[in-house]
C-alpha cells in the first residue's frame, strides 16, 4: 500500500508523485495509479515535477499503465518540466512517441479541456 | 460501602493492645519461641535456591502450618495500573487462578497497602473487594504490608474460617515472613527487569546505525539508575523511499514496560507511515490520531528529521520535544528554530508544521531527550544553554564523535536521574574514492542515487553529469540486485574513481548469475549507453562486472 497526493481538477484526477519511481517501487506505484482513475474520470495526469529519478523500471511500468488505460479508452498524460534531466530521459527512451507529455499541469489541463469538447 | 472503618482495626488499637497484656505473656512468649523456632526454619537458606513461584508457594505453606490459618496469600501491586495482583496463594489458590486485582486503597488488601500498616478485619462486616474470599467462607484476616527499598510492593494477608482474634505475636511474625518474601521478590523482581530491560533495549532502538558514505552517525542510550526500569525514550533513524534518510528521538511518558511499549507502538507506527510515503507532518497528525484512539492515555514528545544528503537540506517536525542542536561549519552551535507542534498521545485532531533547514558538509545535528539537560531545581534553560556551550567546545574537535563529547560535557561526572537517548549525525566530505556495498535489495536503489550524486558533484560534475551517472549506476545496480543469485539476498559493491575529468564507476555483482541476460533487462542498456561515454560489461566466474565511464566537461 502506498500513499499518493491525488487531486481532482474539473473531474481529473491529479497525482503528485514525490518518490524516485524505480525498481523498488514500480509495483506499488502501478497499483495506486490505476485506482486513483476511478470509474467516471477519462484521464489520469501523473504530475512528475517533483520526481528526482526515474529509472527503466518506472518507464515500463507508465508505459504498461498507458496502455492499460488505452484499452479502457482512458488517457495518461504526463506532467515533465521542459528543463529537466526526466524531459532529457524521457525523450532518450522516445516516451512522448507513447505518451501525452506536457510541460506543466496548467497545459495538461488546458489539452484535456480542449480535448474534451472536440 | 463506606462503613468499613469500626471492623478495620489497625493492630495497635487499644483492644489488641489491652489483650496483648492481659497477662497472656508467659504463653505468649512460649507460643511465641516456638513459632519463631518454625518460622525461622520457614525463611531458612533453602529457599534461596528456590524459583520465586515455588519459594512463595512453600513459604505461605509454612505460614499457614505455623501460624495455624486457613489461608495465606501474597498480592503484588502493579504501579502502573494501581492495583493489587494475587501472584501465590495456599488455601485460596483460586485466587491466583482467576487472577484476582484489588484497587489500591479500597478492600482490605487494598487498605493494607494503602496505609502501610497491618490491618486485621471481620469479614462479616468489611467490605471485601475480592468475593473468593467470602465464598471460601473466610471469617477473621490480618494483612501486612510488603515493603522493600522504601517502598510498598504488595501485600501478604493470612485468613482463617473460624472467628479469631489475630494477636501481636501473629502480626510480628507474618510481618517477619513478610519481609523475607518481600526481599525475595524484589530480588527476582530486579533480575527480572534487568533481563526484560536489556531485551527490550536490544530490539526497540535500533541494532546498528546506518551505514551511508558522507555520513556518519552515533548514538547512546543510558538508562537511570540501576536501569532497573526501562525508560520510555528512544531514537531510531531510517532510510526513506525518497532516499532521505529519517531520524527519530522521542520519549513517552513515565517508565517502565508500559511507556516501553507504547515506544514501540511509536516506533513501529512511524515506520508505516513513512513506509507509505507520507509527508512528515501527516505522519506525526496520523501518529497522534492513532495513539489516542488506541486509548494509550501516555503522551509522548518526539523530534522527527528527515535529510536530503543530495540537496544538503533537512525537514524537521516536532511533537513538543526539545529543540535538536545544530552545530554548522561556521558560527556557534544553535537550536533548531522549529514550528511549535503538541506532544503526541493526548488529544485528537493536532496539526504540525515542517520547517527546513539547510545542511551543508560539515554540519552536525544532535537529538536528544530531557534527561541530558535537565537538572532538579534548574529551568530548561539553563540546561539548554548548557548544552549550547558544551556543543561550542566539542564543535572545535570536529573529527570527535558529538554525542560523546556532548554527554562527556554533560553527563559524565552527574548520576541520572533521567533516561538518557542521543543522536548525532553529521555530513562529512566524500572525497576521493568511494566504494559501496549494499544488500542486493531494491529499497537500496533510492539512498545510494543521493551518496552517488553527492559523490559526483564534489567530484566536479555538474547537474546533468551527475544525473546520468547516478541513473546509470542505478541501473547497473537494479541489474544486480535482479539477478542475484537464486534470488537470495546477497551483496553488490559500487566503486566511484575520478582520474582528472574521467569518472569510472564499476558495479560488481559479487553473486552469479543463473541467466546470463543483458544487463538492464530491454530499456537498463540502451540508457546507459545514451548517458554515459561507456559502458563495458564482462561476466567473470565471480560474478558481472559494469563499468560506466564518463568525462565531465568542466562547464556548469
Amino acid at each position: 500500500m502506498i500513499h499518493l497526493d491525488i487531486e481532482q481538477i474539473d473531474g481529473v484526477p491529479i497525482v503528485y508523485l514525490k518518490e524516485d519511481l524505480d525498481a523498488a517501487n514500480a509495483a506499488t506505484v502501478e497499483r495506486g495509479l490505476a485506482e486513483a482513475i476511478g470509474p467516471d474520470a477519462l484521464s489520469l495526469i501523473v504530475d512528475l515535477s517533483s520526481v528526482r529519478y526515474l529509472d527503466s523500471a518506472g518507464i515500463d511500468m507508465l508505459l504498461r499503465l498507458s496502455d492499460r488505460l488505452d484499452r479502457r479508452r482512458n488517457e495518461l498524460i504526463l506532467v515533465v518540466p521542459e528543463s529537466s534531466q526526466l524531459k532529457r530521459l524521457v525523450t532518450i527512451v522516445g516516451l512522448p512517441d507513447a505518451i501525452a507529455i506536457h510541460p506543466s499541469l496548467h497545459e495538461a489541463l488546458a489539452g484535456q479541456r480542449s480535448g474534451g469538447q472536440s | 460501602m463506606e462503613a468499613q472503618g469500626p471492623e478495620i482495626r489497625p493492630v495497635d488499637a487499644p483492644k489488641i493492645a489491652t489483650e496483648a497484656a492481659a497477662g497472656q505473656s508467659a504463653a505468649g512468649s512460649s507460643i511465641s519461641a516456638s513459632r519463631r523456632d518454625h518460622l525461622l526454619s520457614i525463611t531458612d537458606s533453602a529457599l534461596g535456591y528456590m524459583s520465586l513461584e515455588d519459594m512463595l508457594s512453600e513459604l505461605l505453606g509454612r505460614i499457614r502450618e505455623a501460624l495455624d490459618v486457613d489461608t495465606a496469600a501474597i498480592l503484588l501491586l502493579d504501579e502502573d495500573r494501581g492495583v493489587l495482583l494475587a501472584r501465590a496463594a495456599r488455601g485460596l489458590e483460586e485466587e491466583v487462578r482467576q487472577g484476582v486485582q484489588v484497587p489500591l486503597a479500597r478492600g482490605f488488601a487494598g487498605r493494607v497497602a494503602a496505609e502501610v500498616r497491618p490491618i486485621i478485619i471481620d469479614l462479616e462486616h468489611a467490605e471485601v473487594v475480592n468475593p473468593i474470599l467470602r465464598q471460601k467462607g473466610i471469617r477473621s484476616m490480618l494483612g501486612v504490608p510488603l515493603q522493600a527499598g522504601g517502598h510498598v510492593i504488595g501485600v501478604m494477608h493470612i485468613g482463617t474460617l473460624a472467628l479469631r482474634e489475630f494477636e501481636e505475636d501473629d502480626v510480628t511474625l507474618l510481618q517477619l515472613a513478610a519481609d523475607r518474601a518481600a526481599l525475595a521478590i524484589d530480588d527476582a523482581r530486579i533480575s527480572e527487569m534487568r533481563a526484560v530491560t536489556a531485551i527490550m533495549q536490544r530490539t526497540l532502538l535500533p541494532e546498528t546505525l546506518p551505514d551511508i558514505p558522507g555520513l556518519r552517525f552515533s548514538a547512546k542510550y543510558l538508562p537511570a539508575g540501576t536501569g532497573v526500569k526501562i525508560g520510555g525514550d528512544w531514537y531510531d533513524v531510517f532510510q526513506l523511499n525518497d532516499g532521505r534518510l529519517a531520524f527519530v528521538v522521542g520519549d513517552v511518558v513515565g517508565r517502565g514496560i508500559l511507556a516501553a511499549s507504547v515506544m514501540a507502538e511509536i516506533r513501529t507506527a512511524l515506520r508505516a507511515y513513512m513506509a507509505q510515503g507520507h509527508k512528515l507532518t501527516e505522519v506525526v497528525s496520523m501518529l497522534n490520531d492513532l495513539l489516542v484512539s488506541m486509548g494509550r492515555n501516555r503522551g509522548a514528545t518526539l523530534s522527527i528529521l528527515a535529510l536530503d544528503p543530495q540537496a544538503e537540506e533537512l525537514e524537521a517536525v516536532t511533537a513538543g520535544h526539545l529543540p535538536p542542536l545544530l552545530v554548522e561549519p561556521t558560527g556557534p552551535p544553535r537550536l533548531l528554530e522549529q514550528r511549535p507542534g503538541l506532544q503526541v498521545g493526548v488529544r485528537s485532531g493536532n496539526e504540525y508544521e515542517a520547517t527546513r533547514h539547510p545542511f551543508p558538509v560539515g554540519s552536525r545535528l544532535l537529538l536528544y531527550t530531557d534527561g541530558l539537560i535537565e537538572r532538579r531545581e534548574e529551568s530548561i534553560d539553563v540546561g539548554l544553554q548548557r548544552l549550547t556551550a558544551a556543543a561550542a567546545t566539542a564543535a572545535r574537535e570536529p573529527k570527535t564523535n558529538l554525542a560523546d563529547d556532548v554527554y562527556r560535557a554533560l553527563l559524565d561526572e552527574t548520576p541520572l536521574a533521567d533516561d538518557v537517548a542521543l543522536l548525532a549525525i553529521e555530513t562529512l566530505p566524500l572525497e576521493g574514492p568511494l566504494e559501496i556495498t549494499l544488500p542486493t535489495r531494491a529499497s537500496v536503489l533510492a539512498g545510494m542515487r543521493r551518496t552517488l550524486a553527492r559523490w559526483l558533484r564534489a567530484a566536479g560534475a555538474n547537474e546533468d553529469e551527475q544525473f546520468d551517472v547516478t541513473l546509470s549506476t542505478s541501473e547497473a545496480a537494479a541489474n544486480a540486485i535482479e539477478h542475484a543469485y537464486g534470488g537470495n539476498e546477497s551483496t553488490f559493491t559500487i566503486l566511484c574513481e575520478q582520474e582528472s575529468d574521467r569518472i569510472t564507476v564499476t558495479v560488481r555483482d559479487l553473486g552469479r548469475w543463473r541467466t546470463a541476460r543483458p544487463p538492464g533487462g530491454g530499456r537498463g542498456l540502451p540508457i546507459m549507453r545514451e548517458l554515459v561515454d561507456d559502458v563495458e560489461i564482462s561476466r567473470g566466474d565471480e560474478g558481472t562486472v559494469v563499468k560506466l565511464i564518463k568525462r565531465l566537461s568542466g562547464q556548469t
